[in-house]
């Protein structure tokens, strides 16, 4: 079920196109360093944005001089900012992520890497996380083309088995970084539970949200025949079938009815959502379908 | 006999191996039902997708263990199969089989439905439908004539075919014929040789005879049935005392006597019903009606129509009775009416004045035209051909291509009959089947056959005769004036052709040369009478006015006046058949009489052609028209009495219920190489 170790997470040929990619917020946010994203609040750059009175104390060097040559007034010449963009990946480690060829789990760290490595092209500050208990160590916080290392040795290490409640881990993840920014979701959903809540709690953040389904063609299309035990990995829960042309179209309806509401939720509440097929390489649902949906430009 | 029949012998036995095999088969299934584990990433999907199942659980489970409802089914089939499960059938007796299916007109009867020979056809469809692999039948149809529809093959299809082919026929029936063709496969020829003795020339095989019919045939009781072991199945309803049918069984027509210019149609009606009927009797000519009566039939009798018809000359006339019954092919009648033309009759003589005259008169002259001719024109025994005269020559000439309808010979007689109806008065012919006693005197009359046309109203009862010499006559010759001296006149046919002869002359001529009456008949009213007889029986008359007819499937001879070569004949139905060729001197043979009805003769092809002459064939069978059926029929010394023909025999399935078991077997193995789920 597993991938082999040796496979790299990025391709070379797959970073020269990530190089020219940024990552896109639907919304602007405040950050907290310099980055190279315009932001709403005016500062220094080179971007001009208006003119405004000149009041005691203004910093002198953004007096527009030329202007008081003609007009004989004082005016200051102010810049929009740019800003920085905080984007978090949040991966989901669970057993149930270790299926598939490739797994989901290795899927989902290649797709973590592509777009972790567009934003530190275009120096945003990039966190990837698993999601898991609140002891947990959480992932570094990276910036730049030099932390490209960093951030892959982390996805490495990343083990399935992390069977944290989708909601347990969710609410972790909250606590531990309140600002605003893009967060995408990376996960099969697979959630006894439930994962509405979990978005939910995304969705208080006001963080702009893509949550990206992951499943595996054996799980949409499943080759089983025959009278079966099926034994749940994550919690040994037992399901007995007889495996039958019905029983099967059945299935079928029944996954087609779970990504369509997981579709409307996300839609609905101003979250972007994407079922992704791990059958799919990753290069192809980073230039093309991420590009459709506006994730990266 | 049982429905099961043990295959195992003992019921101890199957009740062991019913009472194992299914139990070892359910252990097997809930063996086999141990679900194999496997890890999947998730029951979320799988949970909601049998939660929904769950509902109509109880049929689900029934659609899991298709499979084992199959090896069930299988086993029960086996076991089945084994009891050997049969009933009481009927099988035929023997390997092979003649099947001899009547066509003959009875056989159009509807009291089966839809008659009696598709009945009869269906039940040899069904008897051939039991025949085992390996045997084999022969499909005869008989009428008058037989014909082998199928000879011996054991493909059933054929044999169905053939009796698919058999075609109603409008003839009447004979089974002689039939037996002849059926018993000669049966009953090979023997041949006798002196050093070997009776040897046969093929191996005998034996066979069964399944006659098909409603036994409207004459017995047969001059008839070896050797090797053939008959079966008689009656077609129709068996124990009928009556039958619903009214048929006409005669219809003629004639002069009337007293007004010539009139015809008079007769016809006899018999009614076979247990009822007197009260029925309406047409008289159709060419297709239009020209007059109707209502008739009473008493039950079982007959009952006799006339109709008058006035400046009749020729045509088709057809008496049609309205009568809804069983058997529509005799409620029809059909006479031929062809025109008179005059006889030609030649009249060799030394001389007789009262003929002449008789012969010379009006009237006669309206039916002939006379040719008079001394007795010299007669070629005498010693003479060859090549010293004959102009006159003889001619006389040979004529006498040999049937130019006379009549030749009358007085005193005197050829040396070569002619062809031509003759009448010698005073002299015997020149054929040894004719005998002339010794001159006698004189002869008394005893006798005259007044029924004969000759002789009709001809009265003897005063005649006196000086001398005269007896006639014996041929073989199927009738005898019209009896004397003590034995026959005096009598007639016999010949070739066609007949021939009177009257052993008395009527004048004579003594040793002196003197003319001398012999009898004093001339001066009487019937001498006239006589010779208007002669002039219409045996002058030609007798065609006219007079219809032709025959049965259906006889033969027919047809004159012609001028000679032809070929003549064209149109069926009842309109279709002309091929032109026939003249046989003999302007004679004509055709058999093709297959349908009652009105056939009509013309000499040159078209249907706008003169109609020549015309000739009815008529079913007038009462045992056609008699559709009682018979309970027995005798064939040589055997009497078969009517049954079906069928042996009992045990009907078993077992080779059923095995090849289903092998369906059931073969499904099963494709359901669970295929997955294939219900």
């Amino acid at each position: 079920m597993s991938t082999s170790p040796s496979t790299p997470l990025l391709e070379p040929a797959l970073l020269a196109q990530l190089e020219r990619l940024e990552l896109v917020s639907r919304k602007i946010f405040r950050g907290r360093m310099k980055g190279e994203r315009r932001s709403k609040r005016k500062g220094q750059s080179v971007e001009f944005s208006d003119f405004r009175s000149y009041t005691p104390g203004d910093d002198l060097r953004f007096i527009d001089w030329n202007l008081y040559a003609r007009l004989d007034k004082l005016f200051l010449k102010l810049f929009l900012e740019e800003e920085d963009l905080h984007f978090y990946v949040l991966l989901d480690a669970s057993a149930s992520m270790d299926f598939g060829d490739p797994t989901k789990l290795q899927y989902a760290k290649q797709l973590a890497a592509a777009l972790g490595f567009i934003g530190l092209c275009r120096a945003d500050r990039v966190r990837i996380e698993q999601i898991g208990p609140a002891q947990q160590t959480p992932g570094p916080v990276l910036r730049g083309r030099r932390s490209m290392w960093r951030m892959l040795d982390y996805l490495e290490q990343i083990e399935p088995g992390n069977n944290t409640p989708l909601v347990d881990g969710v609410k972790n993840f909250c606590l531990r970084n309140s600002g605003k920014g893009v967060v995408v979701l990376i996960s099969d959903l697979m959630e006894k539970a439930g994962y509405e809540s979990a978005l939910r709690m995304l969705l208080a953040q006001q963080m702009d949200i893509y949550v990206i389904h992951l499943l595996s063609p054996e799980e949409i299309e499943p080759d089983i025949k025959g009278d079966l035990k099926l034994v749940d990995c994550e919690d040994a829960d037992i399901a007995e079938i007889t495996v039958s042309r019905p029983l099967l179209n059945r299935y079928k309806s029944t996954l087609a009815a779970f990504i369509e509401h997981a579709r409307e939720f996300c839609t609905r509440r101003g979250m972007m959502y994407l079922m992704a097929r791990t059958d799919v390489p990753v290069d192809r649902l980073v230039m093309n379908y991420l590009r459709q949906r506006g994730l990266v430009r | 006999m049982s429905f099961l029949s043990n295959a195992l012998g003992s019921w101890w036995l199957w009740g062991a191996f019913a009472a194992i095999l299914p139990t070892a088969i359910l252990l097997l299934y809930f063996l086999k039902l141990k679900r194999q584990p496997l890890e999947v990433p998730s029951t979320y999907l799988w949970t909601r997708t049998i939660e929904d199942l769950h509902v109509n659980s109880i049929w689900q489970r029934l659609r899991q263990s298709l499979l084992l409802f199959l090896q069930l089914l299988l086993i029960l089939l086996v076991m089945f199969a084994l009891l050997r499960p049969g009933w009481s059938g009927r099988a035929l007796i023997g390997d092979r089989f003649i099947f001899l299916i009547d066509a003959s007109a009875s056989m159009a009867a509807r009291d089966v439905k839809p008659n009696r020979l598709a009945d009869a056809v269906k039940k040899a469809g069904e008897m051939i439908d039991a025949m085992q692999s390996g045997d084999v039948g022969m499909v005869i149809s008989f009428t008058n004539a037989a014909r082998v529809e199928q000879t011996f093959t054991s493909s059933r299809t054929k044999l169905k075919a053939a009796l698919a082919d058999i075609e109603q026929t409008d003839h009447t029936s004979d089974l002689s014929e039939a037996l002849r063709a059926a018993s000669g496969l049966a009953n090979p020829g023997r041949t006798g040789n002196a050093e070997e003795g009776d040897v046969a020339v093929a191996e005998a095989l034996p066979a069964t005879l399944y006659l098909f019919t409603d036994g409207g045939f004459d017995n047969i009781p001059n008839f070896s049935l050797g090797n053939l072991e008959p079966s008689y199945t009656p077609i129709g309803v068996l124990d009928a005392e009556t039958s619903n049918n009214v048929a006409v069984v005669a219809f003629n027509t004639s002069r009337n006597p007293e007004r010539v210019e009139q015809t008079q149609a007769f016809g006899r009606l018999e009614n076979y019903s247990a009822a007197d009927v009260e029925v309406d009797v047409e008289l159709l000519l060419n297709d239009s009606v020209i007059d109707a009566q209502r008739t009473k039939v008493p039950s079982q009798g007959q009952a006799g129509v006339q109709f008058e018809l006035t400046d009749f000359e020729q045509g088709g006339l057809r008496l049609v009775v309205q009568h809804d019954d069983d058997l529509a092919v005799d409620n029809s009648g059909y006479a031929a009416v062809n025109s008179t033309r005059r006889a030609r009759i030649l009249l060799i003589t030394p001389r007789n004045d009262a003929l002449t005259l008789a012969l010379g008169t009006d009237e006669a002259q309206k039916l002939a035209a006379v040719t008079q001719l001394g007795p010299e024109v007669l070629p005498s025994a010693d003479v060859g051909a090549a010293a004959l005269t102009e006159a003889q020559k001619n006389y040979q000439k004529a006498a040999d291509s049937a130019r006379y309808d009549l030749i009358i010979y007085d005193q005197c007689a050829p040396l070569e009959m002619p062809q031509s109806n003759t009448l010698f008065i005073g002299r015997a012919p020149p054929l040894e089947s004719w005998q002339a006693g010794k001159m006698q005197s004189p002869p008394l009359v005893i006798d005259v056959d007044r029924s004969h046309p000759l002789m009709q109203m001809v009265s003897f009862e005063n005649v006196t005769i000086i001398e005269g010499f007896s006639v014996k006559p041929p073989r199927g010759s009738a005898v019209l004036i009896d004397a003590d001296i034995g026959p005096l006149f009598a007639i016999a046919p010949r070739e066609g052709f007949e021939d009177a002869v009257m052993g008395f002359e009527i004048f004579s001529v003594d040793e002196k040369g003197e003319v001398l009456v012999n009898t004093d008949w001339l001066k009487r009213l019937s001498f006239p009478l006589f010779v208007k007889n002669v002039m219409e029986y045996l002058g030609g008359g007798r065609s006219a006015q007079r219809s032709t007819s025959v049965q259906p499937g006889e033969p027919i001879t047809i004159r012609t006046d001028a000679p032809v070569d070929k003549l064209y004949i149109t069926s009842p139905s309109g279709a002309v058949f091929p032109p026939i060729s003249r046989e003999r001197e302007n004679t004509f043979l055709f058999g093709a009489t297959d349908v009652t009805g009105l056939y009509e003769v013309r000499e040159k092809p078209g249907r706008g052609e003169e109609v020549m002459q015309r000739f009815a064939v008529n079913l007038f069978s009462p045992r056609e028209s008699d559709l009682r059926l018979r309970k027995t029929i005798e064939l040589g010394a055997q009497e078969v009495s009517g049954e079906a023909g069928w042996a009992p025999a045990r009907k078993e399935m077992w080779k059923w219920l095995l090849l289903a078991g092998l369906g059931v077997l073969l499904f099963e193995w494709y359901v669970y190489n295929r997955r294939v789920y219900l």
